[in-house]
């Protein structure tokens, strides 16, 4: 078991409103797992994946990496899961528009080294960069700036900089959501094959039921709630799923 | 590392932050130029004061002065303290004055004076002296003495006058009167000569365009060299004082820049105003000038010990000026309390854009944390802009201001010609030019003020932008 969550609670409050968007959800993530979470619009999938990732803290429940409690932990080692040991894809990128795409990959090394330290092993790192873009298909857009690429590229680049530190678990929230179909089934199929070969766990997010037919493991969050199994959508309906 | 990278792209792509680095720019010019024009005119002022006031002063309280100056000046020359750190000593003698001239239309003037007796062996090294004097400058020493085309100018002058008079005598004379005396001697006596102070001696006229010179006025001189002026003042000596009057020629002008002393002052020799006084071997005062001005203060202290009670007085060029040194002082920092101010008012325009360019960032900061950046992390962005907005700003405004403060005076007469509107009268002011003095120490405070003020006003966006909650800014639209 790599990640393990437990009754975790979420209860946001607008107006002195209370909205409880999670009431205890329990969730285990295996080692080298593909899992998608799948759910209506505000269900409470981004809650549950930004607390998966020491993003946000929830109000109660715990949750465990390798065994070792992670929720509530100072604030500098969660930076420094973040950094190390989760990967984040966003819907919109979430590329920073100031840099280029290599620029962008490399910043988690450049937020885990200090000055120096960065700067003593540039070659290597901007090699290491190189290298994941090359693999994400995106080695003929290093220097380009997010606003020059197209959605797909820029997942793409999102994807390498996820990897770029070399996590243990990688969390998507819907990374497929703003594509075209064709896009979205490249996206998905560098995750698979990323899941596959290097055994990279992965946690994904989406309301898109075409995408979760050969992920291992589905799981759908309803009324706050993991529900235990969710149906496997028959591969039949992919030909006419095109029109999400 | 990501800090110094993002800082450096956000200076390159935000044209807002162009504000702030403009607003410092600013405010830090104009800080440079107006402290060096302060400076300027403080230290054109007491460059001014301390040339006519000498280093120290022993002076009289009262007009009948002190004797035996000669005796004194050996006393200090011989003390084993004073001795070395004296530089030149000499004694002078002040006293009220009337005096008359004729304008070339053959009015009458009549005017209060300062008639001061000075040694011409000693005077011209004191406090820069002989820098002064418009015609002698630039000689070894000074001298009353007028020079041959003078004395013939004046005797000439005064034989037409002389022999004008016999003319008229000889026209309203009654033909039945006996003859007049015999025709007045052919060789005239020329009287002692003296320097008149240059704005007694002139009149500024209005030109009515700036010249090629910068100037928009002419010196009209209505006393020239070689003319005679009649002084008026007293005797010294004795219980009951007499008017004491005598003519004399004038040999040069005295022009300090300061109104005060050129509209004031009358030079006479020495001696030659003791004998008129009946006041031999007496003085009212004795200038000294010492090696290093540092020791002003002891030295004045140590005087007054050799020479106390209530008759002398000693102090130093910056005590007689006291209360105008303080003004100018005062002056300044009130100016530089005000300018801060403006600067403030940039610090604020900081806060403001600082505060957008967060906002408008705000996404960028929720992917950063996303990342592993911590609060820490953030902070040091905003703070390392608003750094990098400062020194960037301060550095402009730095260059901006020194070339302004070089160039002030080509500025200010190229506006004076485009706008036909004076920014600078030297008839108000009395300089010719707008002094500066451009002080590293200055330039330095101020840009480290600057600097200190963008990096205070960007604390609280930049704690504002720490403190975001990531997921918060990861939603925001
Ligand atoms: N800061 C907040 N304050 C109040 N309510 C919030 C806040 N953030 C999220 N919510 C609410 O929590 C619920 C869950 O949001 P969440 O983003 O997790 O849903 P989701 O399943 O990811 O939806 P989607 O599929 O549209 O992305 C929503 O109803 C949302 O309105
Ligand atoms: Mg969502």
């Amino acid at each position: 078991m790599l990640l393990r969550a437990a009754s975790l609670a979420k209860t946001y409050y607008k107006n002195k409103l209370a909205v409880p968007v999670l009431r205890g959800v329990d969730l285990d993530v295996d080692e080298g797992e593909f899992l998608s979470v799948i759910g209506a619009s505000g269900s409470g999938k981004s809650t549950l994946l930004h607390l998966l990732g020491t993003l946000d803290k929830a109000d109660s429940g715990t949750i465990h990496l390798d065994g070792r409690r992670i929720d509530n932990l100072p604030a500098r080692d969660r930076d420094v899961l973040r950094n190390r040991t989760f990967g984040f894809i966003f819907q919109f990128y979430h590329l920073l528009p100031e840099l280029t795409a290599l620029e962008n990959v490399l910043m988690p090394l450049m937020i885990t080294y200090s000055t120096l330290g960065y700067w003593a092993r540039r070659g290597a790192l901007r090699k290491r960069a190189e290298a994941i873009l090359d693999r994400v298909g995106l080695s003929h857009r290093l220097k380009h700036q997010p606003a020059e690429l197209s959605g797909g590229e820029m997942q793409r680049a999102a994807i390498a900089r996820a990897l770029i530190s070399q996590p243990r678990v990688l969390l998507a929230d819907e990374p497929t959501g703003n594509l075209d179909t064709a896009n979205g089934q490249q996206i998905m199929a560098v995750l698979r094959e990323l899941n596959r070969n290097d055994g990279l766990t992965i946690v994904m997010v989406t309301h898109n039921l075409d995408l979760v037919h050969d992920t291992d493991r589905v799981v759908r969050i309803a009324d706050g709630r993991i529900e235990p199994e969710a149906k496997i959508p028959a591969p039949t309906f992919d030909a006419v799923g095109a029109g999400k | 590392m990501y800090k110094a990278l993002l800082c450096w792209r956000y200076l390159k792509t935000r044209y807002l932050a162009m504000a702030c680095i403009i607003s410092v720019m600013l405010g830090v010019a104009t800080l440079i130029v107006v402290n060096s024009v302060m400076n300027g005119f403080s230290t054109k002022l007491r460059e001014k004061l301390h040339t006519v006031l000498s280093d120290i002063v022993i002076e009289s309280t009262g007009m009948e002065g002190f004797a035996d100056p000669a005796g004194k000046m050996d006393m200090i020359r011989d003390d084993p303290f004073l001795g070395p750190k004296v530089a030149g000593m000499t004694a002078s003698m002040e006293v009220f004055a009337i005096l008359q001239f004729y304008y070339p239309s053959g009015d009458r003037a009549t005017r209060p004076v300062r008639m001061i007796g000075i040694d011409e062996q000693t005077r011209g090294d004191i406090g820069g002296f002989k820098k002064h004097l418009i015609l002698q400058k630039g000689k070894d020493t000074i001298s009353f003495e007028p020079p041959p085309h003078v004395r013939d100018f004046f005797e000439r002058q005064e034989r037409q006058l002389i022999e004008k008079q016999a003319r008229d005598a000889l026209e309203t004379a009654d033909p039945n009167l006996p003859p007049p005396p015999a025709p007045p001697p052919s060789r005239v006596k020329v009287p002692c000569g003296a320097f008149v102070g240059n704005l007694i001696a002139s009149y500024r006229m209005k030109r009515p365009t700036v010249g090629d010179d910068g100037k928009d006025y002419d010196e009209q001189y209505v006393l020239e060299q070689g003319h005679p002026i009649f002084l008026t003042t007293l005797s010294g000596g004795g219980d009951r004082m007499d008017p004491r009057n005598d003519r004399f020629i004038v040999v040069d002008f005295f022009k300090s820049e300061m109104s005060e002393y050129d509209s004031n002052y009358v030079y006479v020799p020495l001696s030659y105003l003791q004998k008129l006084r009946s006041m031999e071997d007496r003085v009212t005062s004795i200038q000294i000038k010492l090696h290093s001005y540092q020791d002003a203060d002891v030295v004045a202290e140590r005087l007054q010990r050799m020479f106390p009670g209530p008759l002398l007085r000693v102090s130093t060029w910056e005590q007689k000026q006291g209360p105008l040194l303080e003004a100018i002082k005062i002056e300044k920092g009130i100016l530089n309390v005000l300018l801060f101010l403006i600067i403030a008012v940039a610090g604020f325009g900081i806060l403001a854009i600082f505060s957008m360019i967060v906002t408008e960032k705000t996404r960028d900061i929720g992917i950063l944390k996303a990342l592993g950046a911590g609060n820490s992390g953030i902070l040091k962005i905003f703070l390392g802009y608003g750094l990098s907005l400062g020194i960037v700003g301060a550095v402009f405004g730095t260059g901006l201001g020194i070339t302004i403060t070089v160039y002030l005076n080509e500025i200010s007469d190229w506006l004076a010609a485009r706008t036909g509107q004076k920014i600078f009268d030297p008839i108000v002011y009395y300089f010719d030019k707008i002094p500066t003095d451009l002080q590293p120490s200055m330039v330095a405070l101020v840009n480290v003020g600057a600097v200190l003020i963008a990096v205070m006003f960007s604390v609280l966006p930049a704690l504002r932008a720490a403190r975001l909650h990531p997921v918060r800014a990861l939603r925001y639209e």
